[in-house]
C-alpha cells in the first residue's frame, strides 16, 4: 500500500485525434494539496475527470487510494467517488422541477447514504452546516434555479462538502464569486486542509485564488505538464510569460500569490 | 349516470391521471417530455405486430410493454454526451423510428386483409371501456411506480438535478435511470391501451408542470403533480359523462386549463411570499 492519494502514470486522453492531456507521471500524497495551473484547453479539467473516472484514457493508468480508476466497475467507481468529491467547472442548469438549495446541497450526501437508506436527520444536519458556513441560510429554501452564479457555485460546493470526502477535486471553486466569497472558501479550504488533512486537487486561473495550504502546484499546457513543483520555486515570472504572455509578473504576499501586470509591480 | 359501467372507468381515470402525473413529474424535470410520446408510439408498434401475429386482448400488452422497454433501453444507452447529441434530439430519432414501424405494421393489417380496430383503439384509447379487469393491471403498475419512487426518491432528486453531478456524488446513475426507463415503460404501455398513445403526452406534461407553477420541493411537487393529475382523468371523465362530449379530449383540455390556473395561482403564492420575505428581511435588520 502506498500513501499516494492519486499516482498517474504515462497518462494519455484522446479526443477525436487530438491527444488533449499527456501526463508521464504524477504523484499526489495522501493529505497533500495540489493547484494545477495553465491556460485555456491545458487539460486541467480533464485529468480530475480522470481520477473519478468521469474522462476515458487512451493509455496508462490512474490510480486513486491505490485503486485503478481506470479498471474500476461501476458499483466501485460509485464508492471511490463518495470518498473523492468532484466539482464540476460548469454549474449545472439544474431540474425542472423546483428543487431547493437545501435539497440540492442534500444530494451530496445521497451516494454516502446508499441506496434504499433515506436520508437521516444526522445527514440534513450536516446539510445545514455547510449551508451555513457559505452563507447560503437566507436561501435554503428558495429555488437553486433562480440563485446567482456565485449562490450556484457556493450551493455545489457545500454539496462536495456534505460528502465528507477524504479528497477533494475542485474546478475553479472560486469563479463567479465575489472577493469576500472567494476568500471565504480561500480560508475554508485552508481550514479543512489544516483540521482534517484533507488532499486538495484544486484548479485555478487566479493565483490570488490559491490557498495557503497549497504547497505544490502542476503547470499544464497543451496538455502537457511544463513544471511541477514547491509553488515559490515553479511560480516564476519567466513560467507566467510563457504561460499568458509578456507583461505578468506574480507577485508574493505572505503564503498568497498574485499575477498583476508589470506596470502595478511593487504594489504590495 | 350508470354507477355500475362508470366506477371502473372513474378508478381507471384516477390511477392513469395520477400514475402518468406522477411519471410526467420525474420526465418533465428530465427536460425529456417526448420520452413519454416516443415510448407509446414504440408500445402501439410492438401490439400492432402482437396483433398481426395474431394476439388479442390483454395480451397485447406483452410486444406492446417488450417494444415500449426496448426504445426506452435505446434512449437510456445513448450517452448524450458520447454521441455529442441533446437527448431530446435521440428520442425524436427514435420516435420516428417507432412511429414508422407502428404505421408500417398498420399498413400491413390491409394487405393480409385483417381488421385494425383493436390497435388503431390503442392510438385513441378506449377509457370509456375499461373494466375492472383493466383497472387491475393498473393498480399493479401504479404500486411498482410508487414502490420505486419510494426506494429512489432521494437518487431520482439527484439524477433529475443533473446525471453528472449525481454520479460524481457517487450515485450508480446508470442502475437507476435504467430501472427508472423499464418503469416508464411498464407505466405508460399500460396506460395507454386505455388512454390512448396520443392523449397520454398530455397526462405526462400538464399536470407536472402545473405543479412546478404551485409548490417548491421536489417530493410535493411529485405529489402535487400526480394529485392533478388524478384531478384531471376523474375531471375529464365527469365532464365527458355529464356532457356526452369526447372523453380523451376532456381530459386533455382540463389537464391543459389546469397549468393555465396554476400559472395564476402561483403568480398570486409567489407576489403574496415576497413582501413577507421583505418584512422578514427588516425584521432582521
Amino acid at each position: 500500500m502506498s500513501s499516494a492519494a492519486v499516482e498517474v502514470n504515462g497518462l494519455q486522453v484522446v479526443r477525436g485525434r487530438r491527444c488533449i492531456l499527456s501526463l508521464d507521471k504524477l504523484v499526489i500524497e495522501a493529505g497533500q494539496a495540489l493547484t494545477i495551473l495553465g491556460p485555456n484547453g491545458a487539460g486541467k479539467s480533464t485529468l480530475l475527470k480522470c481520477c473519478v473516472g468521469l474522462s476515458r484514457i487512451a493509455t496508462g493508468s490512474v490510480h486513486v487510494f491505490d485503486q485503478p480508476v481506470h479498471r474500476l466497475g461501476a458499483v466501485a467507481l460509485t464508492h471511490l467517488r463518495r470518498r473523492a468529491a468532484y466539482l464540476a467547472q460548469l454549474l449545472a442548469p439544474g431540474s425542472e422541477l423546483p428543487l431547493t438549495v437545501r435539497e440540492v446541497v442534500g444530494i451530496g450526501r445521497t451516494g454516502r447514504a446508499g441506496l434504499i437508506r433515506p436520508l437521516q436527520r444526522s445527514d440534513w444536519r450536516l446539510v445545514d452546516h455547510w449551508i451555513e458556513r457559505l452563507g447560503l441560510r437566507s436561501v435554503a429554501t428558495q429555488l437553486y434555479s433562480v440563485l446567482s452564479g456565485g449562490e450556484q457555485r457556493k450551493a455545489l460546493l457545500a454539496m462536495a462538502m456534505v460528502q465528507q470526502p477524504e479528497m477533494l477535486l475542485l474546478d475553479e471553486p472560486t469563479a463567479n464569486l465575489d472577493v469576500f466569497w472567494r476568500e471565504q472558501i480561500v480560508q475554508t479550504l485552508d481550514d479543512l486542509h489544516q483540521d482534517g488533512g484533507l488532499t486538495i486537487l484544486l484548479v485555478c486561473h487566479d493565483l490570488e485564488a490559491i490557498p495557503s495550504c497549497v504547497r505544490h502546484v502542476l503547470v499544464l499546457r497543451d496538455g502537457c505538464a511544463v513544471a511541477q513543483g514547491p509553488v515559490e520555486e515553479v511560480l516564476q515570472p519567466t513560467l507566467i510569460a510563457q504561460l499568458y504572455g509578456q507583461g505578468l509578473t506574480v507577485l508574493r504576499h505572505g503564503t498568497r500569490f498574485l499575477l498583476a501586470p508589470t506596470a502595478q509591480r511593487g504594489m504590495l | 349516470m350508470d354507477l355500475l359501467f362508470w366506477a371502473p372507468v372513474l378508478c381507471a381515470g384516477i390511477v392513469a391521471g395520477a400514475s402518468t402525473g406522477l411519471l410526467g413529474g420525474f420526465i418533465v424535470g428530465m427536460r425529456i417530455p417526448f420520452l413519454g410520446i416516443c415510448v407509446a408510439h414504440a408500445a402501439l408498434a410492438g401490439a400492432v405486430f402482437g396483433a398481426l401475429g395474431g394476439l388479442t386482448g390483454p395480451w397485447l400488452l406483452v410486444p406492446a410493454l417488450a417494444a415500449a422497454a426496448l426504445s426506452a433501453m435505446l434512449v437510456g444507452v445513448v450517452d448524450p454526451q458520447t454521441v455529442r447529441t441533446d437527448i431530446n434530439v435521440v428520442l425524436g430519432i427514435v420516435f420516428s423510428l417507432m412511429m414508422g414501424l407502428a404505421f408500417l405494421g398498420l399498413g400491413l393489417f390491409s394487405v393480409y386483409g385483417v381488421s385494425d380496430n383493436e390497435v388503431r383503439n390503442l392510438l385513441w384509447g378506449s377509457l370509456a371501456f375499461c373494466r375492472w379487469r383493466d383497472v387491475r393491471i393498473m393498480v399493479i403498475a401504479s404500486v411498482v411506480e410508487l414502490l420505486f419512487v419510494l426506494v429512489f426518491y432521494k437518487e431520482m432528486r439527484a439524477i433529475l438535478f443533473s446525471r453528472s453531478h449525481a454520479a460524481a456524488a457517487g450515485i450508480h446513475v446508470t442502475f437507476v435511470w435504467t430501472l427508472f426507463l423499464l418503469l416508464a415503460s411498464l407505466v405508460l404501455t399500460v396506460n395507454f391501451q386505455t388512454v390512448g398513445g396520443l392523449m397520454i403526452y398530455s397526462l405526462l406534461a400538464n399536470p407536472a408542470v402545473a405543479a412546478t407553477r404551485l409548490v417548491r420541493g421536489f417530493g410535493r411537487t411529485l405529489f402535487v403533480s400526480g394529485l392533478l393529475g388524478a384531478a384531471s382523468g376523474l375531471g375529464g371523465l365527469l365532464i365527458s359523462a355529464l356532457t356526452d362530449l369526447p372523453t380523451g379530449a376532456m381530459i386533455v383540455i382540463l389537464s391543459s386549463l389546469l397549468v393555465g390556473v396554476a400559472a395564476i395561482v402561483g403568480r398570486y403564492l409567489r407576489a403574496r411570499e415576497l413582501p413577507q420575505s421583505v418584512a422578514e428581511d427588516v425584521n432582521v435588520t
